[in-house]
């Protein structure tokens, strides 16, 4: 069950111009949250940025030792940008955990999975990367971004999983290999990887080659999707995709996480 | 002092005037875990059909200055799945429900409130002629008076139902839509539905709704909606009316009971703050009580203006 509540700014760090991690006191949503969960959070009382933002709950955390939900997140607009902004104490009214989390209950021990990030796709990767770790799941993390600027929270991946798991790939080649994220993927599928399940978040062009990779190799995958959001519960019907069945499904709600199998890619 | 927030609606009688705005609020019970619903004067579920329907294809929302567009396409589970699956849980929660509904034609109309029925779980019927995010129907009705003066006739005689019509704010004279509902046997008006809007994507050229056009709703209608009740509470003194349109705190609510609705409905708002409207009951009795205020029926349609003075050239 989600709660509306009122949750205060701890800590904002600031990675470049355009990306940050927003801490937040955990309220009664850090206890809820799972991987791949997201919150609505209201970025002040102004009427521009009006709605709340959707943002996936990045880790549940401490900051000085004070419980806390950790955002990442990029500047892309009016809404992300007044959202670095907020001095330290300021309470923003957040609603969370919201959404179907990542699918990790059924995964055993022997099992082996792959995270694949695109830009700020990381973000809900972070907090399945601790909890894959904390249960002894062994996973492959491949993050791609533009340039090595974009590629976020590598300490925190590495912890969890091990460097040798974690592999980039940038546009320009400065960090990691020179290319796409999914060619990292291939590669190790080419090298007899295999995976239980892939879990992925990024760009929706990352999406459409991933889903075309994954039906191939006849992988499972959970997708971290995106849409515009004004709600975040269910009830607007704005953040729609189409879907296989024929049906357009709210992403808030029977997303944010779906196997790539079940959205229509040809009509998104 | 305590203070009185019934409110009488022409055959309803409302616990107090606040209520939700159709498809701001789903089937109401999305809501059950931020407000109580039995507190709410009412609430109107998402716009019903005869047969569940998919919507139009995204992008269907995008946030504008104080607002949003929306074209969502009157997506919704039918009025079967609602009175099976949604109506006996709303009942159970103490929901005093008004069941919004459309159709592309005045059969498909009737369709839905004779399925409808003498269903007692449902307050009363709101009949939505002014949705501008379909092709057919809806706007056609909204826009015309004629038209609507049919469509409301055929579901008078179908229904014993409140009948609440909501018209559409995309006329020169919403006064004529009001006279031509009321005229043909609407116990109730609701105004306003959303106007009309076009958002652009500069880069692409191209609109930021797939529909086009969406409607625009939010802070940035309120005044228009304020205007248009104005206008149809001097016009029509005894109607009961729902007000609308960019509601966001007690004042905001107070000004539409002084413009003259009986009482309001919350929309965009809801998706800013689930709470909301359950707060606002409190609010509102507070604000009545600081204002010696006993009874929150005494505030509509209370707002003096002066005499307008034809223009005088020096
Ligand atoms: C479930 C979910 C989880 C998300 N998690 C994160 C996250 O962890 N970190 C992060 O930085 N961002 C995340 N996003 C995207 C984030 O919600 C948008 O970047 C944000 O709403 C943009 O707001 P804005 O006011 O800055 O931009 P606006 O000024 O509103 O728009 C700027 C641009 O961003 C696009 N945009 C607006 N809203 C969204 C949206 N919801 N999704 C995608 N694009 C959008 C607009 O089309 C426009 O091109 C997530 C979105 C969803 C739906
Ligand atoms: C996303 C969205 C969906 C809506 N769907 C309906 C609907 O199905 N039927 C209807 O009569 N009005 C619908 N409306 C209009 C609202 O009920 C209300 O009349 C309008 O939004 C103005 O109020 P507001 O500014 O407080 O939102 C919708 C509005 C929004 C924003
Ligand atoms: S954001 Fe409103 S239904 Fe998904």
């Amino acid at each position: 069950m989600a709660v509306n509540e009122s949750l205060r700014v701890l800590k904002t760090i600031h990675y470049d111009e355009g990306h940050y991690s927003l801490f937040l006191s955990a309220g009664a949503i850090g206890a809820r949250t799972k991987p791949g969960h997201f919150a609505m959070i209201q970025a002040g009382e102004g009427l521009r940025p009006y709605l709340r933002r959707a943002f996936s709950i990045a880790d549940v955390t401490t900051m000085a030792g004070v419980p806390a939900l950790e955002f990442v997140i990029k500047i892309v607009g009016v809404g992300t940008a007044a959202l670095a902004r907020f001095a330290e104490g300021t309470p923003l009214p957040v609603l969370g955990p919201l959404g179907v989390p990542f699918p990790i209950d059924d995964l055993l021990h022997s099992d082996r999975v792959a995270l694949v990030a695109g830009g700020i796709g990381l973000a809900p990767l972070v907090l399945l990367a601790r909890t894959l770790a904390a249960r002894g799941i062994a996973a492959d993390l491949f993050y791609g971004g533009r340039n090595e600027n974009d590629v976020l929270k590598r300490g925190d991946f590495e912890r969890f999983l091990g460097p040798h798991r974690c592999r980039y790939a940038t546009d320009d080649g400065s960090l990691g290999r020179k290319g796409r994220v999914t060619e990292l993927l291939t590669h190790a599928l080419a090298r007899g990887g295999r995976y239980r399940r892939v879990y992925a978040c990024g760009p929706v062009a990352m999406f459409r080659a991933l889903a075309t990779l994954l039906a191939d190799a006849n992988l499972e995958g959970s997708f971290a999707m995106e849409s515009e959001m004004a709600c975040g519960f269910g009830v607007c019907l704005g953040c729609v995709v189409p879907m296989t069945d024929g049906r357009f499904a709210t992403i808030c709600k029977e997303g944010p996480c779906v196997p790539p199998t079940a959205i229509d890619w040809a009509r998104l | 002092m305590t203070v009185d927030l019934s409110t009488a609606f022409g055959r309803l009688r409302l616990k107090n005037p606040i209520a939700t705005a159709s498809g701001t609020f789903g089937y109401g019970l999305e809501f059950a875990d931020y407000l109580d619903l039995a507190s709410l004067g009412a609430i109107s579920v998402k716009g019903l059909s005869r047969r569940p329907c998919h919507g139009n294809p995204p992008p269907r929302i995008c946030e504008t200055d104080a607002g949003m567009l929306n074209a969502i396409g009157l997506q919704n589970v039918g009025i079967d799945a609602f009175l099976a699956e949604k109506l006996p849980e709303l009942a159970r929660l103490g929901a005093t429900v008004i069941a919004n509904v459309w159709g592309d034609t005045e059969e498909d109309y009737v369709a839905v409130v004779e399925r409808i029925g003498h269903e007692r779980r449902v307050a009363a019927v709101e009949v939505n002629v002014s949705c501008p995010n379909v092709v057919r129907g809806g706007m056609v009705f909204g826009n015309n008076p004629e038209a609507l003066a049919a469509l409301v006739k055929r579901i008078r005689s179908a229904t014993r139902h409140p009948l609440v019509v909501k018209l559409s704010p995309n006329v020169t004279d919403i006064v004529a839509s009001a006279r031509a509902a009321v005229d043909a046997g609407a116990d109730a008006l609701s105004l306003i539905n959303t106007l009309v809007g076009l958002a652009i994507d500069l880069e692409r050229r191209e609109p930021k709704i797939g529909f086009t056009t969406g409607g625009l709703s939010g802070p940035a209608i309120r005044p228009i909606a304020l205007r248009m009740v104005w206008e149809v509470r001097t016009a029509l003194p005894k109607i009961p009316i729902f007000g609308m349109g960019g509601i966001e705190t007690v004042e905001h609510v107070v000004e539409f009971l002084v413009a003259g609705a009986n009482a309001v409905q919350i929309g965009t708002a809801n998706f800013r703050d689930p709470s909301l409207a359950g707060r606002l009951v409190g609010e509102l009795a507070a604000w009545c009580e600081s204002h010696d205020v006993a009874r929150v029926s005494d505030l509509v349609g209370t707002l003096r203006t002066r005499p307008r003075k034809d223009h005088s050239f020096a």
